[in-house]
């Protein structure tokens, strides 16, 4: 279990972000983001899938797996979708999921969804900020990393 | 009950309308009811029903060894049929090929029973008795849920990491889950593997995850997976978590109308939520 | 002359064992109605009456569900293979079934078989073994019917009975099950009454001879066509041992591990070229009844069970190898 904790000193702890975002509308808004010379945080790491409706749930899941504090998951407003309803289906998934996470325990605060067009590169800088500064004070997400350890038997 | 059932089966075969009846038998008193598979008129003595008769036989018939005995007749409560409306939609089997037995039921003892509004099947051909069904508001069939998230987040991970520490993975929540019907499921593929298979507290999650995610919005409730565990891992919290959220914000309950859509393979350009930025 | 002690004199024995590092394993009500042997926290976590048996067995103690063989890491060319350590911890199962633990010497002819398993070998040699004889039984047990007995002593270092008022009498002790118990118990008079156990339903040691002949019998499908196929059985039994050898991790580091496996999964012969040559329930089913009722006794010479139970009990449609075997019997096998 996580406590928030104060700002650490620099360099203590420096949360690593997993950013599902689809191709044709974040991705390209993380690009303008760059052309455009507005920094943001390097605590992301940027996945870039073809949309997402493609989102398996369980990628999800996977980012915490191997480490991740908070997860991201940011596609193309709905009536934008390149392929028409791949968002919708995405949407739908995400309503039902967060409600089986929240069941399980698992902290949904480190979870985040957010519709990015390819025009929206600020928004893009001003999300991550957020998602970087309100994990950096939730702290580590040690409860996951504790259920991949193998167990002793 | 028993004997207008018998009737009914002995008829069914007698006159070739069906090759096998799918029912409840029970050797002895002292041993639950299971799964029979009657052929002959004359074997139908076999079968019986009583409070003990909780299994759900829709399984059977996606089970190819009982598939390759005929045309079945089936066995079902009221909760049990719940899954023949989903297996229909899904274009797993063809409902005109098949005979449903309906047994009106009083409840078979558990906790769900009094939460239950299908008392009276729905959807069979036959119906054997009678009984009512009462609507049940969504707050009363979701308690047991509704009582769990009263427990603050870190209670809740600590709960589940205690049950699944306890998951063998033996599977047997998938087998007998009517609506787990992959030829090959998402743990037996391994070029690349998807999911860890070892019984760990990360394989567990994993697959307890993938499971009531595969069924959100299919489960019918049936809590065959939560009887047969032999852990006794309450896995009815995660599909009625699914079930109340699906009802809740797509007014979707699975196997109660066979005209519905599907949950998750439609969608609607007014789905509401209040999380996406 | 006999030696007894108290059942608060046995909890307070468990604290101690367990201040000493040790693992204790013992029956534990994990629901109202389900007991399973779990690792004990405390004491009081400890059941010393009350059940018939639990849902699960001991085999955990020594063959794990889920086993570490070797651990990998990948640093650019550089490759490092970390065998797991032999096991160390001391463990104690206290108040199991003398069928849970009559499974571990015939468990120890396949580990020890062409490949000496050396982790196995180990957990053996550092678990104690103290059991409970039986007082009660219920429709599915039928040690009896494979030459055990409630008050059996195969497996066992210490035999626990009950005398019925708190206090339990301590017999049959190996060297292991003395220096355990050395000192703690009282000498009396006092002997407890043996259970005659569930009444014999057939005498499967012989049943090999049926078997010998029933391979081909048409019959087998309609024995085992409720079979869903899962391993429930397998894994709730105290002699099954099948196991999975899986690699499990990312290109930079993981591990080798060993997993149980059971014999009724659909997939459990399916050979790279796509073949099954079990690919249908009755074939899976029928392996398990030859594999430890003609195989495995024919090869090692025991039968591979006890008689517990289990397996009908864990069964979601209450199969399990008596219920196949009477089928069989009662069809003139």
């Amino acid at each position: 279990m996580t406590t928030p904790a104060s700002n650490p000193p620099a360099g203590e702890f420096e949360p690593k972000i997993v950013a599902y975002v689809c191709n044709w509308c974040t991705y390209l808004g993380a690009d303008l983001a760059g052309t455009n010379r507005l920094e943001y945080p390097a605590n992301v790491r940027i996945i870039r899938l073809p949309c997402t409706g493609r989102i398996d749930f369980n990628l999800i899941v996977k980012a915490f797996e191997i480490g991740a504090d908070a997860v991201l998951v940011s596609g193309c407003h709905p009536g934008d979708c390149h392929y028409t309803s791949g968002n919708y289906h995405a949407r739908r998934r995400w309503i039902l999921f967060r409600e089986l996470l929240a069941t399980l325990g698992i902290e949904t605060g480190r979870v985040h969804f957010a519709w990015i067009s390819a025009a929206e590169g600020k928004k893009f800088q001003q999300v991550i900020s957020e998602i970087t500064s309100q994990t950096r004070d939730l702290g580590p997400y040690r409860a996951y990393r504790e259920i991949c350890e193998i167990c002793e038997v | 009950m028993l004997q207008p059932l018998r009737e009914t089966c002995r008829r069914l075969l007698q006159d070739g309308t069906v090759q096998v009846v799918i029912g409840y038998g029970q050797a002895v008193r002292a041993v639950e009811p299971y799964p029979v598979f009657i052929t002959a008129p004359d074997d139908v003595g076999q079968l019986v029903w009583n409070e003990q008769c909780r299994t759900n036989l829709v399984k059977y018939l996606l089970r190819k060894e009982i598939r390759a005995l005929g045309k079945p007749a089936i066995v079902v409560k009221g909760c049990d049929e719940r899954a023949l409306v989903v297996l229909q939609q899904e274009l797993q089997i063809d409902r005109s090929q098949i005979v449903v037995i309906g047994v009106a039921c009083d409840g078979m003892d558990e906790p769900r029973c009094e939460v239950c509004d299908a008392h009276q099947p729905r959807f069979a051909d036959h119906i054997i008795g009678h009984a009512t069904n009462e609507m049940q508001p969504a707050e009363r069939r979701y308690a047991h849920l509704g009582e769990f998230l009263e427990r603050p987040l870190p209670d809740r991970m600590a709960y589940w990491k205690a049950e699944l520490e306890r998951c063998v993975k033996c599977y047997a929540c998938r087998q007998a889950c009517p609506l787990c019907y992959c030829e090959r499921c998402i743990v037996e593929k391994n070029r690349p593997a998807c999911l860890d298979t070892s019984a760990t507290l990360k394989g567990n999650f994993a697959w307890h995850i993938v499971r009531a995610f595969h069924l959100a919005g299919r489960c019918v409730g049936c809590d065959q997976c939560s009887r047969v565990c032999p852990e006794g891992i309450d896995l009815r919290l995660l599909n009625l978590s699914m079930a109340r959220e699906a009802e809740a914000s797509f007014g979707h309950r699975s196997g109660t109308d066979p005209q519905a859509e599907l949950v998750l393979g439609s969608f609607s350009q007014q789905d509401q939520e209040q999380f996406i930025r | 002359m006999s030696q007894i002690i108290s059942k608060p004199a046995i909890r307070r024995l468990v604290e101690l064992w367990l201040r000493q590092g040790k693992r204790v394993i013992a029956p534990v009500q994990v629901r109202p109605n389900l007991v399973s042997y779990q690792p004990v926290r405390g004491p009081d976590q400890v059941l010393l009456e009350g059940f018939v048996r639990p849902l699960n067995s001991i085999k955990q103690v020594v063959f794990p569900r889920h086993e570490q063989l070797f651990q990998y890491r990948v640093r650019g060319k550089q490759i490092d293979l970390l065998p797991a350590p032999l096991p160390d911890i001391e463990r104690i199962v206290l108040a199991a079934r003398p069928c849970d633990a009559a499974a571990l010497p015939i468990l120890d002819h396949v580990f020890n078989w062409e490949f000496r398993d050396a982790a196995y070998n180990r957990r053996r040699e550092l678990t104690t073994v103290v059991t409970l004889a039986c007082t009660e039984y219920d429709a599915h047990c039928f040690c009896t019917s494979v030459g055990s007995r409630p008050d059996d002593t195969r497996g066992s270092d210490a035999l626990l009975l009950d005398l019925g008022d708190g206090t339990l009498e301590v017999r049959h002790t190996t060297d292991k099950g003395q220096s355990l118990f050395a000192g703690q118990t009282q000498a009396s008079t006092r002997t407890a009454p043996i259970s005659p156990g569930p009444e014999r339903r057939a005498d499967l040691r012989r049943v090999s001879q049926s078997l010998e002949q029933a391979f081909e019998r048409s019959e087998w499908a309609a024995w085992t066509n409720r079979c869903l196929g899962c391993g429930a059985c397998a894994f709730g039994c105290p002699t099954c041992h099948c196991f999975d050898m899986v690699d499990e991790g990312g290109p930079t580091c993981g591990a080798r591990v060993r997993n149980w496996d059971a014999c009724q999964f659909g997939q459990f012969t399916l050979h790279a070229s796509g073949h099954n040559p079990r690919g249908v329930q009755s074939q899976r089913q029928r392996q398990r009844i030859y594999h430890k009722f003609h195989v495995y006794p024919k090869k090692f010479g025991e039968l591979l069970c006890t008689g517990c139970g289990n397996c009908t009990r864990n069964c979601p449609v209450s199969l399990g190898v008596l219920p196949v075997l009477e089928a069989m019997q009662a069809e003139g096998a």
